[in-house]
């Protein structure tokens, strides 16, 4: 990645909203300033070839390569672009009060709209630190939307268990440090459903018999072509047209009807509330709903087998960080052991710290089983990725949304 | 918190319904007959008869309306972890507004673009219903028209379309004001605003006789000083419904807020609805209960304020209609 | 009126200027994006090539079943509606003590200060298996009862969210009419059925008209209020739109169905017009005349 020096992709369309004859004149002008060049300005993921200097307010930032903070001075702010809520309020007010930076935390609600809103922004969001979830940090890498960050400023690394560094998405480590993972599992009402559960398979069984109509999924297209293809043995980021079609046939013509409600966060409302019987969930989310229960022992907890997902949310930094090395370090900080078991406590998700499972049993977390799993379950979990499948499978969950309607 | 937000609407149904002299003195129909006596004796007793259940079905409705209300702001007592599921009563919620800066922020945002967003819309909503009224012509249909397309277009379509637009005009022509987050915001909040007060102050002028206006410049008064001294009176109970009703809105965006956004403006339903990510806590009921004092407060001041500048209660309330 | 130098638009040209910078360009943008098309993986659009392919994409059977979902509830939501709100409105207008109207009227609005998001979680307390509503009822010997997520869930939802749209203008359509006009026709001898019918319904009806087109419009193209409650069965257009939006990362096709949802909505709207103006034609004439008795 180097800054300003191919600004367009000689092959790929300019697409902008300037009339074409004012293009050349925009492009000086924008190079000149030292932001993204115009190809896909208006749109989320287009090509973007030419990345911008790494910060122009930043008093050190902002190296000759445009890769990385050098380190130095810290910056007096500092900017993060995460998911609501997302860090223990503690660790955040620490961060200001030991270092210095003034923090300005913003939320977004999915990872597409972090894309949009960064592509579209052109750098003018002002974001230092981003919070994406891994299997979109390679469309972010290719548009150039992601800074190389300097290990020698994040020592804190070594904290971190291994096992949840360099994950397929980001193979050498360049753009991202796990932030907290999670897995896909379901829970279901024992009152309601006697027997007991243990796979996908089950959950797609028992959807359709005792708990029809009283079944909720996650209301994400990829987790809900997952469960099936966890089910039956197929890779869940197949490109396959048989698996794609198979997938559609079962859920829009045998799963739909059974389906009460597409609810990514059961765990807010319908699991405290025991709205459902057997509902997809996120492990942290399940964790938080069935401790807030008042009737906590009738949830059974199940991580999806005999296959699930990995997701894992990361700390990363924008490429057009006016605060580079406020931004290292505060990935630095919130690293350190204290610290991360406090995000644990707070978020109630693994941030993949070593030995964090033994200091929060040291502090009698509750419901450690859904936080922390076994190298045999984690063998089980993989990576989502975003792929030419991806439109396929938004297809079929909107075909299956008006199936369920009915 | 509970009784002051119930309290007074129970009280109204309690009152005495009888119609009375300021009632009939508010109707705005096109009858000019004197205000005649309640009905004939004869009717009374079918009268009350419906007049009684027509009361108990609104009383009912507001208690509908109300419902999920007095939950929240009872929930935001609740000291246990989520939102949803009542542990135990404490008021620890309440400290976050102090204790967590990003939900200070959130609420601190919203309150501010509500407040720029209404007198911005307000503003040239108040012109172009003066001219709608006023000064009606084929421009009127056309007009209409957009405006009408303003309410028929869905918000994500509006979001993903300003978004590129507000960062073309911020990057590209150079001008700064719309990198600024309040300023965005605004901006992504006016244009159902201003639709919206466009069309109360154009139904407010329609219903009133332009005899003023044409007697204050028979009587040559400057166009400047007939508009501000006959128009803008005539016009302001619609101005301030209209104020009312676009912080209304503004307070409850979060499609296109979520798209413009920028770093250090989040408003507080993005805030919210990206939190539910990790559970939302009992803070946010309590942030809300809050919220709603403030906007009861205003709400008691803007009252106050019309009632010294002279005009009753009904009217501004035939006005926030808008018809 | 002497001085009329201006062009009679002129003081709505602030607000012209600002919806066409602000509302007709961004979205003009969005309409051309509608004949091009996604490029590849990671890109969201591209105008190089233009087609109408996108259209045609969209007219596809999901479209047409989940469009015909999303007009049941829209035309059942802005019924109810309807009849839930204007005996409220009625009521208000003609029947409260005046100086609480005032009052009545920010009551109305006052729900709607608290978010969204938080209000469902409000409906959802009280409505869940083991919210207060099933648990009135277990205590009175029935079973647990839940109406989240079936039909009447989706109406629930929906007339709840816009049911203050609906009540406001009908309020003031009913308070234009007022207590005078209906006295004089009761004592001019008419039955208060009759009053309703000739005096108080024909007054009232562009009211009633806005209030219903204030409920409809948005509410077609709306697909987050009737899921909160409803679930599945609240599955409307606008929610294939935005997932088009937001997780397809297909600019082209999400605009093709969002000009096709509003072409629709007019259509509909037309249609409904129509037939309303059609069914109503003979009453109407007749009653032009005897309001015109009535209020001479």
């Amino acid at each position: 990645m180097s800054h300003a020096s191919n600004q367009t992709n000689d092959t790929a369309p300019l697409r902008i909203l300037a009339d074409q004859a004012a293009v050349p004149g925009i492009r000086r002008a924008l190079s000149r300033r030292g932001f993204f060049s115009l190809a896909g300005l208006a749109g989320a993921g287009a090509l973007l070839a030419a990345c911008g200097k790494g910060g122009s307010g930043g008093t050190g930032g902002g190296t000759d390569t445009g890769a990385t903070a050098t380190g130095g001075k810290l910056e007096d702010t500092l900017s993060m672009y995460s998911w609501g809520d997302y860090d223990a309020p503690e660790v955040l007010a620490d961060f200001t009060k030991q270092l210095g930076p003034k923090l300005v935390v913003d939320s977004f609600g999915s990872n597409e709209e972090l894309i949009s809103k960064l592509v579209a922004a052109k750098g003018t969001g002002g974001y230092d630190i981003l919070v994406p979830t891994g299997a979109y940090i390679p469309q972010m890498v290719e548009n150039k939307l992601l800074m190389k960050l300097n290990k020698e400023l994040i020592p804190n690394i070594k904290y971190m268990d291994p096992a949840f560094l360099n994950k397929a998405w980001d193979p050498k480590g360049d753009y991202s440090i796990c932030k907290a993972w999670g897995t896909t599992g379901f829970v279901y009402d024992k009152t309601v459903i006697t027997r007991e559960l243990k796979t996908w398979s089950d959950f797609l069984d028992c959807a359709q018999k005792e708990a029809s109509h009283k079944t909720s999924v996650l209301d994400d297209p990829k987790e809900i072509t997952g469960m099936y293809f966890w089910a039956n043995g197929i890779d869940w980021n197949t490109t396959d047209p048989a698996h794609l079609d198979a997938v559609e046939k079962f859920l829009t013509g045998t799963l739909a009807p059974h389906i009460a409600a597409f609810d990514s966060n059961p765990g807010t409302g319908a699991i405290p509330q025991g709205t459902h019987a057997l509902i997809q969930v996120w492990n942290g989310d399940a964790r938080q709903g069935i401790i807030e229960s008042k009737k906590a022992d009738k949830w059974q907890w199940v991580l999806g087998a005999p296959a699930t997902e990995l997701w894992m949310d990361n700390w990363a930094i924008s490429s057009t960080a006016p605060h580079p090395n406020a931004a290292h370090a505060f990935i630095n900080f919130v690293l350190t052991p204290e610290n991360q078991l406090k995000n644990v406590d707070y978020i109630g998700y693994h941030t993949g710290a070593k030995d964090i499972e033994e200091k929060a049993k040291a502090e009698n977390f509750e419901m450690l089983d859904l936080v922390f799993f076994t190298p045999e379950q984690l063998a089980t979990m993989h990576e989502g990725t975003v792929n030419s499948a991806t439109e396929r499978t938004v297809d079929i969950y909107n075909k299956m949304k008006a199936a369920a309607s009915a | 918190m509970t009784a002051a937000l119930v309290g007074p609407g129970e009280g109204a149904f309690a009152a005495p319904d009888a119609p009375s002299a300021a009632q009939l003195g508010t109707a705005t129909g096109s009858a000019t007959g004197s205000a005649t006596d309640s009905a004939p004796p004869e009717h009374r007793p079918r009268r009350t008869l419906l007049d009684r259940t027509l009361k108990i079905w609104a009383i009912l409705i507001f208690a509908f309306l109300f419902t999920p209300i007095v939950v929240i702001v009872a929930y935001s007592f609740n000291t246990g972890r989520l939102l949803a599921a009542f542990t135990g009563f404490g008021f620890d919620s309440f400290g976050a507004l102090f204790t967590k800066p990003v939900v200070r922020d959130a609420v601190l945002v919203s309150l501010k673009v509500g407040v720029v967003a209404a007198i911005f819309a307000a503003l040239l909503g108040t012109f172009a219903g003066i001219a709608l009224a006023r000064r009606p012509g084929k421009w009127t249909y056309w007009f209409m028209g957009l405006l009408l397309l303003v309410a028929m277009t869905p918000e994500i379509v509006d979001a993903v379309a300003l978004l590129p637009w507000l960062v073309f005009l911020g990057q590209d022509l150079g001008l700064g004001i719309f990198n600024n987050g309040i300023v965005r915001l605004v901006i992504g909040n006016s244009v159902f605003s201003i639709a919206v007060v466009t069309y109360l102050v154009r139904a407010r002028l329609l219903g009133m006789p332009e005899n003023l206006e044409e007697a204050s410049a028979d009587l040559y008064a400057p166009p400047m000083r007939t508009f501000r001294k006959v128009t803008l009176p005539l016009t302001m109970p619609a101005i301030l419904a209209g104020l009312l009703l676009s912080f209304t809105f503004s307070l409850d965006d979060t499609i296109v807020a979520s798209f413009v956004q920028v770093s250090g403006a989040t408003p507080w339903p993005v805030y919210v609805l990206s939190a539910v990510h990790t559970g939302l806590r009992p803070e946010v009921a309590a942030v809300s209960s809050i919220m709603l004092v403030i906007t009861l407060g205003a709400l008691a001041v803007v009252g106050i304020v019309l009632k010294r500048a002279g005009d009753s209660s009904a009217e501004i309330a035939s006005t926030m209609a808008g018809g | 009126m002497p001085r009329r130098r201006l062009p009679k638009y002129a003081l709505a040209l602030p607000a012209w200027l600002w919806l066409i910078a602000f509302f007709i360009v961004p979205v003009a943008v969005v309409f051309w994006y509608s004949f091009g098309y996604k490029p590849g993986l990671f890109g969201s659009h591209a105008n190089d090539v233009l087609s109408f392919d996108r259209y045609i994409e969209v007219l596809t059977p999901t479209f047409f079943k989940t469009f015909l979902n999303t007009l049941q509830i829209g035309v059942a939501g802005t019924l109810l509606c309807f009849l839930i709100g204007a005996p409220v409105a009625y009521w208000m207008a003609l029947k409260a003590p005046a100086h609480l109207k005032g009052l009545l009227i920010a009551l109305v609005l006052v729900p709607f200060w608290t978010n969204f998001l938080i209000r469902t979680i409000g409906w959802m307390i009280v409505l869940s298996p083991e919210g207060w509503v099933s648990q009135a009822f277990q205590a009175l010997g029935f079973n647990p009862v839940s109406i989240l997520y079936t039909r009447p869930a989706v109406l629930l939802g929906v007339v709840y969210n816009y049911l203050p749209l609906m009540i406001l203008p009908l309020y003031v359509a009913f308070d234009r009419v007022g207590v005078v006009l209906r006295e004089a026709s009761k004592d001019l001898g008419a039955s208060p059925l009759r009053t309703f019918t000739r005096v108080t319904f024909p007054l009232a009806r562009p009211g009633i008209i806005v209030g219903v087109l204030l409920v409809y419009i948005p509410l077609m193209g709306d697909y987050i209020t009737a899921t909160v409650l409803g679930g599945a069965k609240g599955n409307m257009v606008g929610q294939m739109l935005a997932s088009q939006f937001q997780t397809a990362q297909n600019w082209a096709l999400g605009s093709a169905m969002a000009i096709m949802l509003i072409l629709i909505t007019v259509g509909s709207i037309a249609v409904m017009g129509g037939l309303i103006v059609l069914g109503t034609m003979p009453i109407r004439r007749r009653n032009r005349v005897r309001l015109q008795e009535v209020s001479v």
